[in-house]
């Protein structure tokens, strides 16, 4: 079981041509994510970390190669076939925390189990033990806009963890907090990895984020580096 | 939740959400209070102009509304009458013959002076009337303006008497009569014997049409059956409904009870053919009106719903990015617009019941007065209706669904990757 893979992305390269010139995001890469890691993607603006996420969790699809993902090959899933996928077996943290600023911290966290169709007692309970685990057990009816950054991306996090989803990805999730706040959440994270075997990928260009990491790996213009191994934590 | 997320999303730009409202009801005000104002001049029009003429259905012997001949006629009209009474819709019926004749006046014939010359004369067509009859149908005394009513008892019809006349207020202009005056009337009777008749002008009718009024003049009816030689014979049977909305209906069932009788049966929309054609002209110039309303209003709501998207962007990206089908953002769009076009609809309503309840009451002076066929209208009322609810109704419903389906479209397939990049 432990090493059941939840990533593997084989070949993945992405070309961007929007604009008519060609942008190598991704340079051929081969990675496989296995159950349990709290691992960070590291490497400087630029170095194709968002795009390489996109792909692997199927936001967006590659140029080249193949990403399976649980056990399921993503290319071959028709749109709500995938939708449905990614709400059963990922959680997003963005950047840019992205809470819903209509909906109220529970109805925030709450969400994802009415897509799934979760009966409301069970939905009630889980959002209060995963408000619990996060700290805002007090907040729970305030709208996002009266919570303080590190508060929202913690609501965040409950939001991605709540769905019990095999993956939880985080593109830069500190990258709006300050140093003291991005510390304690990347603790919350790991404690919550730990106490729950969540597989936890998540890309920065943080030191403080970068320490917490059980594994690192380090990105270079769009490919993994390999002069500059992956170093184990732990 | 699709319902709350939708409630709230309405309510997160109230200035605009507000605006957009306006626009809703203020094109569901419009169009109602048009329809309310339009059925109810029509109403009025039309029942005005059936009860004091024509009825609102009329039997003739077949082919008379085509080729109208003296020849034409309904035989043993009082037996078609008592047919017309055992519907309970008939109100009351009147009888008339419709001939025409020279009328001719000699100036000095009151005088008793003999003189060959006739001093006027002019054309006219001549009306048979049952008087008791044609007062209770059309109230017809109300349109006599000097002098009296034909006497309904006046039984002497022979010939060699002197019968009554009244003259349209125009044609006694022309024949330079008046109350009291005698003349001569000319004619042939169906028999081809001379219908050759001296009468006493009792009055001046107006009906307010001076077409009419130039040309019309009206005997009795015993009397025109005399000196046409058309005994027991009519033109015409004018009905008056006591439903005016069940004309139709009731215009099938007596058509289905004369059947055999050589008799056509046909309601004011068939008789009064130009008036009706006049009044669907106007009724397709409302619903251009009504349709430039629901488009103005449409650009209106388009715009919110689309600004609505284009700032919500990032939002739909992140929906998507978490698994949320690309059904369920249309359909949380399509329900924001709709909430908003069922509050417009409730707001409207309120509006356009007040509006419509004083445009009853009160009713636009009309300066200068309509002449509709002739007939003059100074004071148009609206009258209120089911037409004037649901018609706007379905059109803000249709207009909000149609103009948020594009830019629900747009947002349901929002691309989370490209969505979530531009901050
Ligand atoms: N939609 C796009 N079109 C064209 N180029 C893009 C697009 N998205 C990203 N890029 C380019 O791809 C490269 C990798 O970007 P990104 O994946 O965002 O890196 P990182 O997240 O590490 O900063 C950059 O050079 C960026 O400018
Ligand atoms: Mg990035």
């Amino acid at each position: 079981m432990a090493n059941e893979k939840v990533i593997d992305a084989k070949g993945i390269i992405k070309i961007y041509d929007d604009s008519g010139v060609p942008v190598h995001a991704v340079r051929g890469i081969d990675y496989t994510l296995t159950k349990g890691e709290f691992t960070a993607i590291i490497g400087p603006s630029g170095s194709g970390k968002t795009t390489f996420l996109n792909v692997i969790t199927g936001l967006d699809s590659p140029t080249e190669g193949e990403v399976w993902l649980s056990g399921r090959l993503l290319s071959e899933m028709s749109g709500n076939e995938l939708s449905d996928f990614r709400r059963d077996h990922i959680g997003f943290i963005f950047q840019a925390y992205n809470l819903f600023p209509v909906l109220t911290v529970e109805e925030n966290v709450e969400y994802i189990m009415l897509l799934q169709g979760v009966p409301k007692e069970e939905r009630h309970s889980r959002v209060i033990s995963m408000l619990e685990k996060v700290g805002l057990a007090d907040y729970a009816s305030r709208l996002p806009s009266r919570l303080s950054g590190g508060q929202q991306q913690r609501v965040a996090v409950a939001r991605a963890m709540v769905s019990k989803p095999s993956l939880v990805i985080a593109d830069e999730p500190t990258a709006n907090l300050d140093s003291k706040t991005s510390g304690a959440l990347l603790d919350m994270m790991r404690q919550l990895n730990e106490d729950t075997g969540m597989t936890f990928l998540f890309s920065t260009h943080d030191e403080i984020v970068m320490k917490r990491a059980k594994k690192l790996v380090v990105l270079t213009d769009g490919k993994l580096d390999e002069n500059n191994p992956p170093e184990e934590y732990e | 939740m699709l319902l709350k997320l939708a409630w709230r999303n309405i309510f997160r730009q109230k200035r605009r959400t507000f605006l957009t409202l306006m626009t809703m009801a203020g094109g569901f005000v419009l169009s109602s209070l048009s329809i309310g104002w339009m059925n109810g001049s029509y109403s009025s029009i039309i029942l005005f102009f059936t009860n004091n003429r024509t009825g609102q259905i009329q039997v003739h012997h077949e082919g008379y509304l085509a080729d109208p001949s003296i020849y034409s006629t309904i035989d043993n009209y009082e037996q078609v009458g008592l047919l017309l009474d055992s519907f309970p819709d008939v109100r009351t019926w009147a009888p008339r013959i419709y001939t025409g004749a020279l009328l001719a006046i000699k100036p000095d014939a009151a005088a008793g002076q003999a003189s060959n010359a006739f001093s006027n004369s002019a054309a006219a067509s001549v009306i048979g009337i049952d008087p008791t009859r044609e007062q209770e149908a059309t109230g017809f005394s109300d349109q006599i303006t000097e002098g009296e009513m034909l006497t309904a008892s006046y039984a002497d019809t022979s010939l060699s008497s002197t019968g009554q006349i009244l003259l349209g207020k125009e044609l006694a202009i022309t024949l330079d009569a008046s109350v009291g005056d005698s003349l001569i009337l000319l004619s042939q009777a169906a028999n081809g014997a001379v219908a050759d008749k001296r009468y006493v002008v009792v009055g001046i009718v107006s009906t307010g049409n001076t077409q009419i009024d130039r040309r019309t003049s009206y005997i009795t009816l015993l009397d025109a059956q005399n000196l046409f030689a058309l005994e027991g014979e009519a033109h015409e049977i004018a009905i008056l409904s006591r439903n005016f909305n069940e004309v139709d209906n009731l215009n099938t069932a007596i058509s289905e009870r004369l059947i055999g009788r050589n008799l056509e049966t046909n309601s004011w929309k068939v008789f009064a053919k130009e008036f009706y054609n006049g009044m669907k002209a106007d009724e397709s110039s409302l619903e251009v009106m009504i349709f430039i309303i629901v488009l103005v209003a449409a650009m209106g709501v388009l715009n919110t719903v689309l600004m609505m998207v284009l700032e919500r962007r990032r939002e739909f990206g992140v929906m998507k990015a978490m698994g949320t089908r690309p059904g369920f953002i249309v359909r949380m769009i399509m329900l924001e617009a709709n909430i908003m076009g069922f509050i417009s609809i409730l707001l409207g309503s309120i509006i356009s019941t007040a509006g419509l309840l004083f445009l009853s009451k009160h009713g636009i002076v009309l300066d200068p007065p309509l002449d509709y066929g002739g007939t003059v209208f100074r004071e148009m009322v609206a009258s209120i209706s089911p037409d004037c609810y649901w018609i706007p109704a379905v059109c803000v419903i249709l207009t909000a669904s149609i103009v948020s389906w594009i830019p629900a479209l747009k947002a349901a397939h929002t691309k989370p990757a490209k969505a979530l990049r531009t901050v």
